[in-house]
């Protein structure tokens, strides 16, 4: 017993060493991701070899403590010299402990949610994310539709509905509102076609209330396709990451509104279904702003650059590195992110899905409505979008309540 | 009597019942995660709850690998190992001191670590990582000890002063008329006559500090530790369970081994402090 104890305490201050560096570190919760070491890997190299005297250390936090951890890092002084950042509220939440990169952001898209109001650019975007509408083309044609011709018009997906609710062999829709995931998807999937750009903005501003028809329309149409019958049972306990999406690959449900780039996307749709399998639209909606559906769109993640880091050059140089087209290239290739970077060569994605997701960027698509309201009408409006699907609210109620929490939030701020 | 015979059986089958979902909800979990360690991801998004078809090892090389467990599992045992270590000779020493030698305001002492440990960890989340950057010891395994040293250290004293406190005083007397310095009483007596509550000690630190995962995190940004590897395995909104299934039956593996060699010492070590302190 003694001898271990003595043997403990000698093995541990032996093994205890001090592991300060000079290295350029970056926080970020993805470069152990296997579909992405690559590109992490690509800009380390590239990097370290343009400067030879400088180390890359990237530290991948657990996602669920990376905010947390983050804050009290940066509070105390001692945060990394480059750190990846959710685009909208998580970004413009660390804008203050961020230098100014708007220099480096010719080529890129999706800046919006890395922005301050002065049009300040905070963080580099590497992808950009939004919603489309993905459907099963095998479960089309068991159920009489022509899997080469989706829906393009709000009558059209009322009709496919009806023909899929006919055939009885899966719903409509796979559905997870259990964190209120959903009710943000189907906010910006139908405000980007159903709101002209001058509502979008008035919205986003805070001018357009929820209760404006304009708005209320949205959370009717949505109550709509509840009461046609287009979800399974249980969709408030059914979460969106990845129950709902793990139901579509698994063909218990028709269609899926699903993302663009990183996770629940065309490529791990056509790696699990098979991409001849996988076929995608953008929402239509009642009452359309436009002639066709708009995609929403917004900028995905994005590294910024701690402005009280040791290496703020470097660290800025790097960043520009890790947005730049080469790495992203490879990021595109082997991960299926849709690029941020407007230069980057995407003529090699073989996809169905994807080519078309590309073909709806242009012009650039419309905003995510969601990501657009305060913080605080975001968290009511999942909770509203729960009791509207359970029918414990009326859509005119969930909006009044919604008017409340946006006057509420835009007084504050 | 055969009537007391068989409701005593009744009473039992009654008992039984609840013991056996209680059972069933301990063992279900460990079940759930092997299985699923052994499918792949695709396996397992098809048929979540079924028994493994095609088993393959895939994961667990992965989980190994891709979290740098071989480095994350060094950091773990030198922490571990050098805290539990720090632990044992901190707290026996305060132990003897308390329950043995009487100086002034000895039992506010005592009340004072009591009340240390109700104060939770998150509480003191903020100065103590100030303390740690100030005192340089940010990103170093001396500093991980010392972190679970300070934390876990209430219940260590308390445990010890709780043990020491029932063993014969005469052992001391005898020791100091025979002319022993105070600390040769704690080494020569102390610590043999103390050492179930110190094996107990040990395999219960042993069992917080390997299974740390905030204050690792913390203290330890650069280099990790196996819990923090595992939980860096969950991604963002998605998590690939079998390879998280495959991490966690690693991780836990370890503690596993250690609890079946020392079983015996767990379940009597459960009563240590217990009894009158």
């Amino acid at each position: 017993m003694k001898k271990a104890l003595l043997a403990g305490v000698g093995l541990s201050l032996l093994a205890a060493s001090p592991a300060l560096s000079q290295t350029i570190t970056v926080w970020d919760w993805k470069s152990g991701d296997p579909v992405a070491m690559s590109y992490f890997d690509q800009a380390k190299a590239e990097f370290e070899e343009a400067n030879p005297d400088v180390t890359i250390n990237y530290v991948m936090q657990p996602n669920d403590q990376y905010y947390t951890i983050l804050g009290t890092a940066l509070a105390s002084g001692a945060g990394p010299d480059v750190f990846l950042l959710n685009g909208g509220a998580q970004a413009r939440a660390r804008f203050e402990a961020l230098t100014d990169l708007t220099d480096l952001s010719g080529d890129l898209v999706g800046l919006e949610e890395f922005q301050d109001e002065d049009g300040t650019v905070y963080a580099l975007p590497i992808s950009i994310q939004g919603f489309v509408v993905y459907y099963n083309k095998a479960l089309y044609e068991q159920a009489g539709l022509d899997p080469e011709t989706p829906p393009q018009t709000w009558d059209d997906l009322v009709a496919a509905c009806e023909v899929v609710a006919e055939a009885g062999s899966a719903p409509c829709f796979t559905l997870g509102n259990r964190e209120g995931f959903a009710g943000e998807f189907i906010l910006s999937s139908l405000a980007a076609s159903m709101l002209t750009e001058e509502q979008q903005q008035a919205f986003a501003d805070g001018e357009l209330a929820w209760s404006s028809p304009e708005v209320t329309a949205i959370l009717e149409t949505w109550v709509s396709t509840q009461d046609m019958g287009w979800y399974r049972e249980g969709a408030n306990s059914t979460s969106k990451f990845m129950d709902e999406y793990e139901q579509f690959m698994r063909g218990d449900a028709v269609h899926t509104i699903g993302l663009m780039s990183d996770i629940a996307h065309w490529k791990q749709f056509d790696d699990f279904l098979g991409a001849e399998n996988v076929g995608v639209f953008r929402h239509p909606a009642p009452d359309m702003a436009f002639d066709e559906p708009r995609m929403p769109v917004s900028g995905g993640i994005g590294y910024g650059v701690n402005k009280d880091g040791d290496n703020v050059e470097l660290a800025t140089a790097f960043v520009e590195h890790l947005a730049s087209a080469g790495p992203i290239q490879t990021f595109v290739n082997d991960a299926g992110v849709v690029p941020a970077n407007t230069t980057v060569d995407t003529s090699g994605l073989s996809s169905p899905s994807v080519i078309s997701i590309l073909d709806w960027l242009e012009p650039y698509g419309v905003t995510t409505a969601h990501a657009n309201v305060t913080a605080a009408e975001l968290t009511e409006w999942q909770r509203q979008s729960q009791l509207l699907l359970n029918g414990d609210v009326t859509p005119a109620e969930a909006a009044a309540r919604l008017d409340e929490v946006q006057a509420e939030a835009r007084s504050d701020d | 009597m055969a009537t007391a015979g068989k409701k005593e059986k009744r009473v039992l089958w009654i008992i039984s019942i609840p013991m056996a979902i209680l059972a069933l909800s301990c063992v279900y979990p460990v079940y759930f995660a092997l299985n699923n360690a052994l499918k792949d991801n695709r396996g397992y998004i098809l048929d979540r709850f079924g028994l493994v078809q095609n088993p393959t090892f895939d994961n667990f090389v992965q989980a190994w690998t891709r979290s740098n467990l071989d480095t994350y599992f060094l950091n773990s045992v030198v922490t571990t190992v050098g805290a539990v270590a720090l632990l044992l000779v901190v707290s026996s020493l305060a132990g003897f001191a308390l329950a043995v030698l009487r100086f002034p305001m000895r039992r506010l002492i005592f009340i004072v670590i009591l009340a240390s440990l109700m104060i939770p960890v998150q509480v003191v989340l903020v100065p103590f990582y100030q303390t740690i950057i100030g005192l340089g010891l940010l990103n170093t395994r001396t500093g991980l000890i010392i972190s679970y040293t300070a934390f876990f250290l209430p219940f260590s004293v308390y445990l010890m002063t709780s043990f020491y406190a029932g063993l014969p005083r005469e052992l001391v007397e005898a020791a100091r008329i025979d002319g022993a310095k105070l600390i040769q009483v704690w080494w020569y007596v102390m610590v043999p006559m103390g050492r179930p509550a110190l094996i107990t000690l040990g395999i219960l630190n042993t069992l917080y500090c390997w299974n740390d995962v905030l204050i690792s995190l913390l203290v330890l940004q650069d280099q990790r530790t196996l819990m923090v590897g595992i939980a860096a395995l969950r991604g963002e909104y998605t998590t690939n369970v079998p390879l998280l299934s495959a991490g966690i039956v690693l991780a836990a593996a370890p503690i596993v081994i250690l609890y079946i060699i020392f079983q015996r010492q767990i379940v009597s070590g459960i009563a240590v402090g217990a009894v009158k302190g």
